[in-house]
């Protein structure tokens, strides 16, 4: 079967470039998980998707989500302003999902928050204006901190991405 | 309360401890007897048919070393005892100083017609544990309690190989057989099965068709004959059973990024960060077709999660729709043909709870899969719809519908409740966020499997159906009967030799 053992010389040369090239941004994207706001094990899933040294796959995750936290963010200003706590509740619950999905424990925690927060299991509260008011200020804590702890986030994975090209724009 | 531990034993047995409390009469005693031998007369006797014979130390042909330093009393000679006794007390007055395992008592009881006598049954669960009585003091009634330090290391007669090795054989029929399956020592490692118990799914790469021809037990869809070939094919498309063992040859390949994807042995997790450069097949962590072809609905509203789930299922060369919310997961669903549900919960729309019981109710309502199989239980309940479903919640294609959908859960938060309320909810299974993609591909295999092997039929199409798409010439020549024909028609050569993984990645389109 020739064109097989083409086939495995092919991907080992690939996969060795890939191994010397990713190095350093591995190391960037490192501190990152020491600092506990990537859960590796889930990052790492994502990557392992990854099958070309550009890591299309992963990077079009990765700022997909990045659009998607931002308008999330704008989303939920605006919500504030509105005083819509369920929306900002909805909206949390959305983001934690990908967060949780891109191993981001920190943002999934922020937003669990906001969702806890934005729910309203009883109903009773809702007529309360002082507790309104407490709980969308919490909000607007949280998000605030949420928005820190995304630069971060953002930060390590622009310089990841950009270290594979060799390429740095930030 | 003092439990005394007094040496049973059936005639030509291996002596064995029981525990008795001091108090307790034979009859107690026979309770307990029959507890510990509760394959070999438990199934056939009662407590009450069990005689427990003693014999005085001097009356033992065996125990020449009769000790003088003892007197010897005349009224205690051999006999049955009476079941109300006090067993310690007969005990005390036959062995003053303490029983020996010489001195066992002896079990003995009526004969049974000789068909049950010669084929005893050796059951797997054969003892320990579950036969406390209701004597909260006694410690242990294992097979293996502590012996007391007398005779133990010096053999009795009765040979030290029973002792060693006390298998149900030798209790059922009283004596030594040279077994060396019996479910004692050493041999009981070698016992299990150690093809095909280690999992359905976990992702264990195999490298190579041959190897994995040689190692997979029998597939339940497999003809008979042209056995090696078909094998290769079949495991590689509905096998829930098969789990190669790891050999050497794997395991090297983790240093090679070749075709052939590398090895995982037993933790994948631990591999992964070695492994992961090795990707470079779109079949990344898996082995070549080793998922049924199954189609799958992913259920999902946030769009990066659908992507990704998007892309495993494309690694995992399953068909897959997705749908963003509840309503829209049902409306896909009704269409036909879905295996698996992968649901998430909070949806916006309607809920992933709501879709999967709505699912729920139109498969009872046309009476699709396990539900048409119990008409009469469900009659009470839902009498009027059964024969007759409203017109709006009549599938089109029900032949596409053969069993009930599997419906795997994705729950965002781990509380139990959630899961809890997902399964009441009709889910069949659930998988915590974020996803562990090792899991999913689990659930996708062991689901799948089952599915592939209810809907055969289908499972045939899409063979076919792959068949045309993958260029389709080369496949399949080899079949010697219809059967085979049929069956070789995989991802595979027919001659078993696998196609380049690369080839089923001209499916996917470059994404980015």
């Amino acid at each position: 079967m020739p064109s097989k053992d083409t086939d495995t010389i092919t991907t080992k040369e690939t996969a060795a470039v890939e191994e010397s090239e990713s190095y350093q941004s591995e190391q960037a994207l490192a501190n990152s998980y020491d600092t506990g706001s990537i859960d590796r094990s889930v990052f790492d899933q994502i990557l392992e998707m990854d099958d070309d040294e550009e890591r299309d796959f992963s990077r079009t995750i990765v700022f997909g989500f990045m659009e998607q936290a931002e308008q999330s963010f704008k989303d939920m200003e605006d919500s504030l302003k509105g005083k819509d706590l369920a929306q900002l509740s909805s909206l949390g619950h959305f983001l934690k999902g990908s967060s949780a999905t891109l191993g981001l424990v920190k943002v999934q925690d922020y937003c669990e928050k906001i969702q806890n927060l934005g729910s309203d299991p009883d109903k009773t509260r809702t007529t309360n204006a002082d507790d309104r008011e407490e709980r969308l200020a919490g909000i607007t804590s949280v998000l605030g901190e949420m928005k820190e702890e995304y630069k971060c986030v953002c930060v390590r994975f622009r310089k990841f991405y950009d270290d594979l090209n060799g390429d740095s724009q930030l | 309360m003092l439990s005394v531990r007094v040496w049973v034993k059936r005639p030509g047995g291996s002596p064995t401890i029981v525990n008795v409390r001091q108090d307790d009469m034979v009859d107690d005693a026979r309770d307990v007897i029959l507890k510990k031998y509760q394959n070999a007369l438990g199934k056939s006797y009662d407590a009450p048919d069990i005689s427990i014979r003693v014999v005085p130390r001097h009356a033992r042909p065996r125990s020449l070393d009769h000790t003088p330093g003892r007197g010897y009393d005349p009224q205690l000679s051999e006999r049955m005892l009476n079941p109300d006794e006090t067993i310690t007390r007969v005990l005390d007055d036959y062995f003053p100083g303490g029983q020996s395992i010489d001195e066992a008592l002896v079990i003995e009881v009526p004969p049974l017609p000789s068909v049950r006598q010669k084929t005893p049954r050796p059951s797997p669960h054969h003892g320990s544990g579950s036969h406390h009585d209701g004597h909260s003091g006694i410690e242990s009634n294992e097979y293996f309690p502590l012996m007391p330090h007398t005779g133990y290391t010096q053999a009795p007669p009765t040979s030290s190989s029973q002792i060693r090795e006390p298998s149900m054989a030798i209790i059922t029929t009283g004596q030594v057989p040279n077994l060396p399956g019996s479910p004692g020592g050493a041999n009981r490692r070698n016992v299990r099965p150690n093809t095909r118990r280690m999992q359905t799914s976990s992702p264990v790469v195999r490298p190579s068709p041959s190897e994995m021809g040689s190692v997979t037990p029998g597939v339940i869809l497999l003809p008979r004959q042209n056995r090696s070939r078909v094998n290769s094919d079949a495991s590689n498309t509905a096998q829930p059973v098969q789990a190669p063992p790891i050999t050497a040859p794997t395991v090297e390949d983790n240093t090679q990024k070749a075709s052939t994807p590398p090895a995982r042995v037993a933790s994948p997790l631990a591999k992964k960060l070695k492994e992961k450069k090795q990707h470079t097949s779109p079949a990344g962590l898996l082995p070549d077709g080793a998922v049924p072809p199954i189609n799958v609905l992913i259920v999902e509203d946030n769009s990066i999660n659908l992507q990704l789930l998007e892309a495993f299922m494309k690694r995992l060369k399953v068909r897959w729709q997705s749908a963003m919310n509840g309503k829209e997961a049902v409306d896909k669903w009704r269409a036909g043909g879905f295996h698996l549900v992968l649901m998430d919960i909070q949806l916006p729309v309607m809920n992933g709870l709501d879709a999967t019981k709505e699912i729920r109710r139109l498969e009872r309502v046309n009476s699709i899969g396990a539900f048409s199989q119990s008409p009469s239980s469900l009659s009470k309940e839902d009498a009027p719809a059964i024969p007759d479903p409203d017109e709006k919640d009549k599938l089109p294609n029900s032949i596409l519908f053969k069993s009930p959908v599997i419906i795997v859960a994705l729950t965002a938060s781990s509380l139990q409740s959630d899961r809890h309320e997902a399964l009441a909810a009709g889910c069949n299974d659930f998988l915590t966020k974020p996803v562990n993609f090792i899991w999913l591909e689990r659930k996708v295999t062991e689901w799948g499997c089952m599915q592939a092997l209810i809907d055969f039929d289908g499972w045939r199409k899409w063979k076919d159906f792959t068949k045309t798409e993958n260029r389709g010439g080369n496949e399949g020549k080899g079949g010697k009967g219809f059967r085979n024909q049929r069956l070789v028609t995989g991802q595979k050569g027919s001659g078993g030799e696998p196609k380049p993984l690369e080839e089923g990645g001209g499916l996917i389109p470059p994404i980015g």
